[in-house]
């Protein structure tokens, strides 16, 4: 079996097996598209759930990936890393299992959000629908958590870790297109808005329910998922402890 | 060509020299690297397991260079921290098969074997969160020997366990030398040292003070010391092989190299000119008075880390 293949399994033995982890991870996404799709009185659509789905599916995907970078830290703590370090398998398989793992595990998350979404009522979840969103939410899931291991690499314990992602999660969720359409916002959160990355995953799934599809956005994403773990494939190639 | 070869060895964090010029040979033995926290054994190790990269001279390790032939160092060994790091939510099993994987070790049965090298056959399919603190430590052992590693350093293996479990450790680490292999450790347990190392280095402020078999470091030191009590004073007398220090009214203190052998002659000396022996008492030298002779106290260099200690602590 490839090292990649090695160390993703292992974490996912490890994710299963802690029970309740699963389930919560399940269950929160869930709740947001439970207690904001169908509660929120909204006035620009008739549909709330269809404009909210692909903006919970993307959230569910930057919690996941921002966060992933923990089971680098605990590795760390826990003494893993080390022997990790001093096995002859190449570094970057360390890399490209979390990278895996995090983001298998943030479509298993969209997954059950998509069922949920298509139970309550929404319309838009066609078979090349459901396809399309899978494509964007792995790209986004493979450029966050490329991100967030990397980061994980120079943090050192993990209250740093939740700090760093606290201040860079909630933000870039809030500020997205996320909730409400760009012509709602004031103009000011606008703006913001429309240089958010998170924004652009979200615009990019929701264009291919309502076309034109957003091609360059599409590439764009590819370009900076690539981006991000070349940079950090270089990081873990060059770590010592 | 010696397993382990360090030549002017150095590692300096910007100022702070924690390793400084270090020259080392090991082959095929069990060797101790003793030294107070601080004085660069974990440094030390970091760089023979090509985990820290040296700021001067150089290290072979079975062979190959730690720095431009790292991926071939570690094919060949195996390195085991401190920290007791098995995955508790997966079987004895599972956390071997993990790393025979990663090592490339294609047989299933090279697992069961390490498995039942260090006893685990029958529990092998519990999660190792069942297992006790020297399971544990076994069952990173039995990872790391999988891929049969030609050499094998283990930082203070046996620290946190109880008695049972120190004795099995070693009982096994002996095991691996007998057959071979050449084990590095570093430890703070000198009577454990003593007993299973074949030689010991004593490492003070990033420097080897001695390099020795633990026994002829112990006779460094004045040798074994034999106290008689005495009813009256004695006529000096000479003792082959002891050399008399302490001649007072009522108690004698001489130096032996080898105290069983030079106390009936001590005896026979006063008995000779009608003395009474009211009390006798021998007493060696421990590797921890050569340790604190040689390397005394150091304070350590780097901040304790208080979590990460009781992190580790509480998985024994």
């Amino acid at each position: 079996m490839h090292p990649v293949l090695v160390y993703f399994q292992r974490d996912m033995r490890r994710w299963v097996r802690g029970r309740l982890n699963v389930y919560s991870t399940l269950i929160m996404p869930a709740a947001w598209l439970v207690f904001v799709g169908l509660a929120l009185p909204t006035k620009f659509t008739d549909n709330y759930l269809d404009f909210i789905a692909p903006g919970i599916l993307v959230l569910t995907m930057l919690t996941a990936g921002m966060q992933g970078g923990s089971s680098l830290i605990f590795d760390k703590i826990l003494g893993f890393f080390n022997k990790f370090l001093a096995l002859p398998s190449p570094r970057e398989a360390i890399l490209y299992g979390k990278i895996l793992f995090i983001t298998v595990r943030g479509l298993l998350q969209a997954t059950v959000i998509m069922l949920l979404a298509v139970l309550l009522g929404a319309t838009i979840f066609t078979p090349a629908m459901v396809l399309f969103a899978y494509l964007v939410l792995t790209l986004f899931g493979v450029m966050l958590s490329a991100f967030s291991t990397a980061v994980a690499l120079y943090v050192d314990d993990h209250d740093s870790y939740a700090a760093v992602n606290a201040v860079l999660s909630m933000p870039l969720f809030f500020t997205s297109s996320a909730l409400m359409p760009y012509d709602v916002m004031p103009a000011w959160l606008a703006t913001i808005a429309r240089a958010n990355p998170v924004s652009f995953a979200i615009d990019l799934i929701r264009s291919f329910a309502a076309p034109p599809v957003a091609w360059t956005s599409l590439l764009g994403l590819v370009a900076v998922a690539c981006l991000m773990v070349a940079v950090s494939s270089l990081l873990f190639r060059r770590v010592t402890v | 060509m010696a397993m382990i070869e360090a030549t002017g060895l150095t590692k300096d964090y910007g100022g702070l020299l924690a390793v400084d010029g270090l020259d080392l040979e090991v082959d095929r033995e069990i060797f101790g690297l003793l030294g107070p926290n601080g004085s660069g054994k974990t440094t030390t190790v970091l760089m023979l397991t090509t985990l820290l990269r040296p700021t001067a001279g150089t290290a072979r390790v079975s062979g190959h260079d730690v720095v431009r032939e790292a991926a071939r160092v570690r094919e060949r060994i195996s390195y085991v921290p401190q920290d007791m790091a098995v995955d508790i939510k997966l079987s004895g099993r599972e956390n071997v098969a993990f790393y025979a994987a990663l090592y490339g070790v294609r047989s299933r049965d090279r697992v069961d074997e390490v498995l039942g090298v260090m006893d685990l056959s029958e529990r092998a399919e519990d999660r190792a969160g069942e297992y006790s603190g020297g399971m544990r430590r076994r069952l990173e052992l039995a990872q790391a020997l999988v891929h049969e590693p030609e050499v094998l350093f283990l930082d203070e293996p046996t620290i946190g366990l109880d008695v049972a479990g120190r004795r099995a450790i070693w009982t096994h680490i002996t095991e691996l030398r007998r057959r071979g292999m050449t084990v590095f450790v570093t430890t703070h347990y000198m009577d454990e040292a003593d007993r299973a190392c074949d030689r010991v280095g004593i490492i003070a402020k990033g420097g080897l003070v001695a390099v020795d078999t633990p026994a002829a470091l112990r006779h460094r030191l004045d040798g074994e010391r034999i106290t008689v009590r005495v009813d009256r004073r004695a006529a000096p007398f000479g003792v082959e092989g002891a050399r008399l220090v302490v001649d007072e009214a009522d108690r004698l203190v001489f130096h032996a190299d080898d105290a069983a052998e030079s106390v009936p002659a001590v005896l026979a000396g006063l008995a000779a000119q009608g003395i009474r022996v009211r009390g006798l008492e021998v007493e060696s030298p421990t590797l921890d008075d050569v340790f604190l002779a040689l390397a005394g106290r150091q304070d350590e260099g780097g901040a304790f880390d208080d979590r990460r200690f009781r992190t580790m602590l509480r998985r024994r």
